[in-house]
């Protein structure tokens, strides 16, 4: 038989609606799709509305019916409409005519709930009844909210068990006489007053509560009497860390642990009572508790630098290994910057750990870790620096080499000359940067070493220029007569490359800035070559001009 | 009906009519209804109401019980409009008024002609028949006479509705034993589930208050625990409603309240039935419940805020306004708000219940009286106010004599005439013990006298009246 022209537009609201259903979960409000699901269902609604003022959906386990007409079946468990309502007890669902465009998108938001997410405790009716439809009503069956089958009539029939005795009565209305007469009420008339205090209190109470709770943990710990009470007190502290840290109110967290170091450091409390307090700093390097932090620093929330700091120095050195492996993970700049600034602080307390990720298989994770290293400054690093310079991954060699630059140890001289060796011209010129970052008598003898030897002249001219650019950090005696020997020296065979290298010290003999040298630059300055004459001319330029 | 949403839709809600017809009739009473304090009031008026007038063709304002509905739905307020709201109910009463019809378009003239009536009706032995008769020839306003409630109870209604109540109520014990069951046995708790308890409680509390706060007199000795907790939930609820929190406020203070003596589960059965006086060691274990309770729900799931309030209102219930009571705590307190209504939902119900520590279940009436001693320590003293106000001064369940020699048990509270509930007769004036009967204290004979006054209460424990034979 055919179909109506109203149930056959009733049908074609609940495929809409099966549609916005996955369309809504795919795209965000800010995609033209979203919108359009909301255009298309809205055009169906419309559509019923013109033949009839209500759209009723009676609703069965896998079937929807209008009318009595079955317009919806479906005996799969997935994708099934009929039974995501009929699960949480909803039985039927009316739409008025005045169903607006609104009011149906936010209908389309809580279909689109995931509601088997455990931390939600909404259902399909609970949302419903929340959002308070002026245009939806719907009817619930609450049978399966009891705990027991037919309570009602069994605690209804035993309560009514006990029926009141009829002489007890009799007696009750004869002793009624002889009872004190009522005293005239007094009733005390709200104020104004008395309502402007309440909704003073009701705005006050719209603060959050964690505050509060984590006073009251503490209360519990003082009055804490046995082990597992102690030990109760430290999860609950805790489990609310986590729950700032997930709510991204690190101040809260804060709270607790300005608290928990205040209270072991002034107070006199028992020996578990510390013990699991400590705990809490524990907990906060735990995998998870780092990986809610990873979240939150991902999420891109702006978080106060005073306010990580001071977090961070509460961390222990068991958060090296999460936020290592955190490193990896997180995807933006500013997390990963403050994630790095954590470990720079936590290094102190246990290189040995930091050192661990240099065994990363992420490069970037292993430069950041050398790069930590580094700024550590502690020359306990070096042994472990010293296997970066042979990373198959020629950024973390370079930043290898930086570090130990900046470590600047005896022990790190080796492996720098040993890297001017290296085949890539950026690891010779980083190890020049290092040896030229330590500034000692050993590196500098390193450097001139390199440079007089009979290969560096064919050296590349920017790798040339940048060991003497090294070499002008020291401005003594051996560097200025190295410099001017150079400059001065004249050479018939290879002359370009030795013009190069002439090139180079008048650069280097600029940046040391030597009068003394000038007159000799001058000399040079109507050089034919026009590398040198370019050079020298600068160099002049800038002892005598400063720039 | 108008919302507060859609293009070009006028942003008024019904709350809004019956603060400006309350603030008109207020001005109206000082001023002549001619005087541009009353024009001015009363265009404002009629620029919220007309309108709607025109949307919805015409306007019903009606009375039922103690709330005011438009066009059938209850109007819902919030804290601020409570006095004009309380105010126009008075008046409607005083003046026997059900309704106000406004149809066509108002004009001030016609709201001028019914101000005038209204307030001459007043002094009328027959208020509301001077009322209707003087305003009969304005077109576009009617009145209706207030329906009596006596013989809507009798209705088939009014019938599906307590079983709706009873119902919810029965509901939310069986979730609360099943909770506890749960706790006990260390499964999990169905949160989603608590939720639809209490938001089924929160609609009846919005649309049939007395009637579920009716069902917190219906005292379980044996089920104790489980009554308690839903009847502080109701109780609480109720009075958060007269505050104005909003729904989403409403459950999870109700949420809450259910679970504010969660910690009692760690006393033993034999210690809470214990008929005589506790010893310092069994004491201590009642005092620790407080602690306790925050352990219990802490450890049923993961903090979240509403967690968080249940925890702080387990820990805080028995502290007192005062702070006079347990646990004292080391660090300076200020009690939670939740905490302060569910103190006094807590120490109402428990005083009106036996099994509690002082054994012996007082009449509502006396429990109230001693509530009222406590305000201002123990209790909070205007939310107290609230409460009286919610439940009255003779609270459901309390045995009354009335002036007429009958004796019967308050039914429903009225919470304009405080002092004036409905009262379920159940020996008449010749000492007849019949099938029993509802009479409303607020109605008045032809004299304007009140046809019955409550003369005396009693202790229906003493006489060991069973409230549920009555109230169920």
């Amino acid at each position: 038989m055919e179909l109506l022209d109203d149930i056959k537009a009733a049908k074609e609201i609940i495929q809409a609606l099966l549609k916005a259903k996955k369309t809504f979960r795919m795209y965000p409000e800010t995609n033209p799709m979203y919108a359009k699901t909301i255009e298309d269902t809205n055009a169906k609604f419309r559509n019923f509305f013109d033949y009839r003022d209500e759209l009723t959906f009676k609703i069965k386990q896998n079937e929807i019916f209008c009318d009595s007409e079955q317009i919806y079946s479906n005996p799969q468990k997935e994708d099934n409409i009929a039974l995501f309502f009929f699960k949480d007890g909803l039985r039927e669902i009316t739409f008025k005519k005045g169903f607006s465009v609104k009011e149906l998108e936010d209908f389309l938001k809580i279909l689109t709930v995931d509601y088997d997410r455990e931390v939600l405790d909404d259902d399909v009716v609970t949302l419903l009844w929340e959002r308070d439809f002026q245009n939806v009503r719907y009817v619930v069956d609450e049978a399966f909210l009891t705990e027991e089958d037919d309570y009602e009539s069994a605690a209804v029939r035993e309560v009514k068990e006990k029926g009141s005795d009829s002489d007890e009565l009799t007696r009750a209305y004869e002793d009624s006489f002889n009872e004190e007469a009522v005293k005239d009420a007094v009733i005390v008339p709200l104020t104004d007053k008395d309502l402007h205090i309440v909704v003073k209190e009701i705005e006050k109470d719209a603060h959050d509560k964690t505050g509060k709770l984590i006073t009251i943990i503490f209360e519990m710990l003082y009055q804490a009497e046995n082990k597992s009470e102690y030990e109760d007190v430290g999860h609950f502290l805790n489990s609310i860390v986590e729950f700032s840290i997930t709510h991204g109110d690190l101040e809260a967290a804060l709270h607790i642990l300005r608290k928990t170091r205040e209270v072991i450091d002034t107070q006199s409390i028992a020996d578990d009572a510390k013990k699991n307090l400590n705990m809490v700093f524990s907990f906060l390097g735990f995998d998870a508790t780092i990986k809610l932090l990873g979240e939150l620093l991902d999420s891109g929330v702006e978080i106060d630098e005073k306010i990580w700091d001071e977090y961070v120095a509460f961390l222990d050195k068991n958060a090296i290994q999460p936020f290592i492996t955190m490193l990896g993970e997180l995807k933006s700049i500013p997390a990963r910057k403050n994630v790095i600034n954590a470990l720079i602080s936590l290094g102190r307390k246990d290189i040995q750990s930091l050192a661990k990720g240099l065994y990363d298989s992420r490069w970037y994770v292993v430069r950041n870790i050398i790069y930590i290293l580094g700024k550590l400054g502690d020359k306990a690093s070096v042994d472990y620096l010293l296997k970066t310079v042979n990373h198959s991954d020629i950024r973390v060699r370079k930043e290898g080499i930086k570090a130990l630059g900046e470590l600047g140890a005896p022990g790190v001289f080796p492996a720098l000359r040993e890297c001017f060796n290296d085949p890539e011209v950026q690891i010779r010129t980083a190890a020049a940067r290092a040896l030229g970052n330590i500034r000692s008598t050993t590196a500098k003898s390193i450097i001139l070493q390199r440079m007089t030897d009979a290969a560096f002249v064919k050296t590349d001219f920017s790798e040339k220029k940048e060991f003497y650019e090294v070499l002008s950090k020291w401005k003594d005696n051996d560097v200025m007569e190295f410099l001017m020997k150079t400059l001065k020296k004249k050479s018939f065979f290879k002359r370009a490359l030795n013009d190069e290298s002439r090139a180079c010290a008048a650069y280097c003999i600029g940046l040391i800035g030597n009068k003394d040298v000038l007159p000799l630059l001058n000399t040079v300055k109507e050089s034919k070559n026009k590398l040198l004459r370019e050079y020298v001319y600068s160099a002049i330029k800038r002892i005598e001009y400063g720039r | 009906m108008a919302g507060s949403e859609g293009k070009g839709e006028i942003f008024t809600e019904p709350k809004d009519i019956v603060n400006q017809l309350a603030v008109i009739i207020r001005t109206a009473a000082i001023h002549d209804p001619g005087n541009i304090a009353v024009t001015t009031a009363i265009d404002k008026f009629i620029t919220i109401i007309n309108p709607l007038i025109l949307s919805e063709r015409e306007l019903v304002l009606e009375l039922g019980g103690e709330f005011f509905y438009l066009n059938e739905a209850r109007i819902r307020y919030s804290l601020e409009y409570l006095p004009n709201f309380d105010f126009l109910v008075r008046e409607f009463k005083k003046r026997v008024l059900g309704s106000i019809v406004f149809r066509d378009s108002l004009k001030s003239e016609d709201m001028q002609s019914f101000l005038r009536a209204f307030i001459a009706s007043a002094s009328s032995l027959e208020s509301f028949e001077a009322l209707a008769e003087k305003i009969a020839h304005v077109g576009s306003l009617g009145v209706g006479r207030l329906r009596k409630i006596r013989d809507e109870e009798k209705t088939e209604d009014s019938s599906d509705v307590r079983k709706m109540v009873k119902k919810s109520y029965f509901n939310a014990v069986s979730y609360t034993r099943g909770v506890v069951s749960k706790i006990k046995s260390g499964e999990k708790v169905n949160i989603k589930k608590a939720k639809r308890v209490v938001e089924s409680m929160v609609d009846l509390i919005l649309e049939e208050e007395q009637l579920l706060l009716g069902m917190t007199a219906i005292k379980d000795y044996d089920e104790y625990t489980y009554h308690h907790s839903v009847n502080v939930s109701i109780l609480a609820v109720a009075l958060a409603q007269r505050l104005g929190l909003s729904k989403r406020a409403l459950t999870e203070l109700g949420l809450v309240a259910l679970f504010h003596d969660i910690g009692k589960i760690e006393i033993p059965i034999k210690v809470l039935n214990k008929p005589t006086s506790f010893t310092d060691d069994e004491w201590h274990m009642v005092q620790k419940h407080p602690f306790w309770g925050v352990r219990a729900i802490l450890k049923m799931r993961g903090i979240d805020a509403t967690v968080a309030r249940a925890a702080i209102v387990a820990f805080e219930h028995h502290m007192y306004h005062d702070l006079s009571g347990y646990p004292k705590t080391k660090e300076s307190f200020e009690l939670d708000f939740y905490s302060k209504i569910i103190s006094l939902a807590d120490q109402y119900d428990g005083m009106t219940s036996a099994r509690v520590y002082s054994r012996i279940p007082m009449p509502p009436d006396r429990a109230l009286s001693i509530m009222m001693e406590r305000a201002g320590t123990q209790l909070d003293p205007i939310l107290f106010k609230f409460f009286i106000n919610m439940i009255g001064v003779f609270p459901v369940g309390t045995l009354v004599m009335l002036d007429t020699r009958e004796l019967g048990l308050v039914y429903q509270s009225d919470t304009v005439f405080l002092d004036r509930p409905k009262v379920l007769v159940i020996i008449n004036s010749k000492g007849e013990r019949g099938e029993g009967y509802i009479v409303d204290l607020t109605e008045k004979a032809p004299d304007e006298k009140f046809l019955r006054t409550i003369v005396k209460t009693m202790d229906p424990n003493k006489y060991r009246i069973n409230l549920a034979e009555y109230l169920l």
